[in-house]
């Protein structure tokens, strides 16, 4: 019975992404943009050389490219973790620290498995990283769901606690013992590290992993009944409960999901770029990626394809930095296009409410005309 | 043994209300929001908006009370765009609070290299120095020997703080208006009922919540330092949800429970001196308030179970 029913709910998920929202977003993001173009004359930028900066800037070389795919990458991993933990009803905020963990953890191994076969180190390392990041996300999960704390402060805190504790180990007590090296883990083995596809960008083999994992986490999160029930624990975890489904479960899986993720994007950021742990190992990659979740509803097919037109806009920053203006603006811009649809959603939805009010007062007028002349 | 209790001086709880105001001022304003039932957890960023718009006001507007007014004025506005969003749009409050606090992050930082011409930070020039709060002495206090140390010379905000937490706690529990506000978050449909608007207590609750970002933002960048640096509110805004729900949203626990996150704060400062990196103890305010939201939850659930034998 029970299955019977999950089946029959499974059929009826109604696209979260159809044509309106599409709109709105296009909408948004042409206003928002609009909005930088206005930012950039304020402060006295010619907008258009502006916007063609980011443009060069992200896809006018084969470097470019590769680092706008790299960059796509990361804000695709890092927003399908948002998404994973929120389809589950769990809004975390800690990736960051999850990030770091994860690349402090699988740097850490990297260096202590010198010259063993890279076959066996490197699946090795990438474990540990998803054991770092998942560890550190179960734990604000677990307080979730036993005692109820709010997420949303707890993973915040743990981005400091993490990100502070890592510098504190990467400057203290396992700093290497190399020369010349201010602060940073022991170096791992050079063979285990992601090579680059093209040459002097930052587009690394690691792409093919992150490709893997996205069609992973996509499959989860749309076509697996894990991934449904998890929806469903997130949409009304108490229905959920009463359904039979094991709603603490699926909420705490999220969670250490997610985590994962983020620990393996730094693990990437690791053995794709440095080499070993650096207290600069991530730039709020993970904030980036959340944005483009939350703008993108927590939809995976949508954030796929959107880091896509987000990598453009962040390394297209760099771009802008290089005629005078502030990457700042695409931070700017990326923030209002959340505002725009907030707003649209809530203008139209008010005007709806405002149309079926006035649809039922014309019915009961209509209604007490008519029994005023019987 | 005596060298580890010479961190215990004074300096140190010069330290903690120091260090505690900004999270007082924050915590007042997040209190403000969540007797409506709205958690704004964009508290950070609107403090950090308040933090440079103080230092923009001091540098040309002639002189702290320049800054605190522009601080005051970007607070209010803040305050009611977000109250736009939830209350009117129906927006989900951590997503508005989420992307306030990620535009105003970009916000200070593109303001900060346009108007300034800086990177990282701008602690004032000799052509355009930052005027920095008045530090006031108690006339009477003063000559008393600890206590004017503790009491006396701290800066204006310190003061008006320990003011605002026995206005708020009149304001909410002891007045009329204190109370449609309550019954805002609690039932509004009774307070509709009873011919007035939750909306209208929500957007007044916003504004004053913007009202007191503006206020954290002015001490933490003319107050606790005279300078502007990037992020410079460091997660303070969420430190303030925190001891929010610690302390229940009453405004003198609120108080205590700010206080004791600055008296972690000052201790790492002290302890820094005996050779204990400031990496660790930079995050211990971080950890003690985890430890303090797990604490309050876990004690609440204690006396709910006690309740129910």
């Amino acid at each position: 019975m029970k299955k019977a029913l999950r089946e029959l709910f499974s059929f009826k998920r109604g696209p979260k992404i159809n044509g309106g929202y599409l709109l709105s977003l296009a909408i948004s993001i042409l206003l928002a943009l609009l909005v930088g173009a206005l930012i950039m004359a304020a402060s006295g930028h010619d907008p258009i050389a502006g916007y063609s900066a980011m443009l060069t800037g992200a896809l006018s070389s084969k470097r470019a490219i590769g680092d706008t795919l790299a960059k796509s990458a990361t804000l695709c991993l890092t927003g399908l973790a948002t998404a994973v933990a929120a389809q589950a009803g769990i809004f975390n905020v800690g990736g960051e620290g999850q990030l770091y963990f994860g690349a402090m953890a699988s740097a850490l191994l990297g260096a202590a498995l010198t010259g063993a076969p890279a076959v066996l180190a490197v699946p090795l390392c990438l474990l540990a990283a998803m054991l770092a990041g998942g560890l550190w996300a179960l734990i604000p999960a677990w307080l979730k769901v036993k005692l109820k704390v709010n997420e949303v402060i707890t993973t915040i805190m743990m981005n400091s606690i993490a990100i502070y504790f890592c510098a504190y180990l990467s400057n203290g007590p396992l700093k290497t013992t190399e020369r010349g090296i201010a602060s940073g883990t022991a170096k791992i083995d050079t063979s285990f590290a992601f090579s680059r596809v093209i040459n002097l960008s930052n587009l690394t083999t690691s792409i093919f992993l992150s490709v893997a994992i996205a069609l992973m986490v996509w499959y989860l999160m749309k076509k697996s009944v894990t991934g449904y029930e998890m929806k469903l624990t997130g949409e009304n975890e108490r229905f959920a409960h009463y359904m039979g489904i094991p709603s603490a479960k699926l909420m705490l899986l999220g969670m250490v999901i997610s985590g994962a993720i983020c620990g393996l994007v730094g693990m990437f950021e690791v053995f794709g770029l440095h080499k070993r742990f650096i207290d600069s190992v991530s730039n709020e990659f993970y904030y980036d990626g959340m944005l483009v979740a939350m703008i993108m509803r927590y939809e995976p097919t949508g954030i796929i394809l959107m880091s896509l037109f987000f990598g453009i806009l962040k390394i297209g920053g760099t771009g802008m930095e290089k005629i005078g203006i502030p990457s700042e603006t695409i931070l700017i811009v990326q923030s209002i296009i959340i505002f725009f649809m907030a707003a649209e959603r809530g203008i139209s939805a008010s005007v709806r409410e405002k149309r079926v009010r006035r649809n039922a007062r014309i019915k009961a007028d209509a209604a007490k005309g008519g029994s005023e002349h019987a | 043994m005596r060298e580890f209790l010479s961190v215990f001086s004074i300096g140190l709880f010069q330290n903690t209300l120091r260090t505690a105001t900004p999270v007082v001022l924050a915590a007042l304003g997040v209190l403000m929001t969540d007797h409506v039932g709205i958690m704004n957890i964009g508290m950070d960023g609107m403090m950090l908006c308040g933090a440079f718009f103080a230092v923009l006001g001091s540098c040309y507007l002639g002189g702290w009370l320049g800054g605190l007014v522009l601080a005051l004025a970007v607070g209010l506005l803040l305050g009611a765009f977000f109250g736009l969003f939830v209350v009117k749009f129906k927006s989900d409050e951590y997503i508005i609070g989420v992307a306030l606090n990620i535009f105003a992050g970009g916000l200070t930082v593109f303001l900060l290299r346009t108007i300034f011409g800086v990177a990282g930070a701008y602690s004032g020039t000799d052509a355009l120095p930052i005027f920095g709060l008045p530090k006031i002495n108690i006339p009477l206090i003063e000559n008393i020997p600890i206590l004017s140390d503790l009491l006396s010379g701290n800066t204006l905000l310190v003061y008006v703080s320990w003011i605002l937490v026995a206005l708020s706690y009149v304001l909410i529990y002891k007045t009329p208006l204190g109370f449609w506000l309550r019954a805002a978050g609690e039932h509004p449909e009774s307070l509709r009922a009873a011919g007035k608007s939750p909306e209208k207590m929500k957007y007044l609750a916003s504004i004053l919540c913007g009202l007191f970002s503006g206020l954290a933002g002015a001490h933490l960048s003319l107050g606790y330092l005279t300078m502007f640096t990037e992020n410079m509110s460091a997660s303070r805004g969420f430190i303030a949800v925190a001891c929010v729900i610690f302390g229940a949203s009453n405004p003198p626990r609120v108080f205590l429970a700010a206080l004791l996150f600055g008296f972690i704060d000052a201790l790492g400062l002290r302890v820094q001196s005996f050779n204990v990196s400031s990496n660790l103890t930079s995050l211990a305010p971080y950890l003690v308030t985890v430890i303090m939201m797990v604490w309050v939850v876990w004690r609440g659930e204690r006396k709910k179970k006690r309740l129910a034998r």
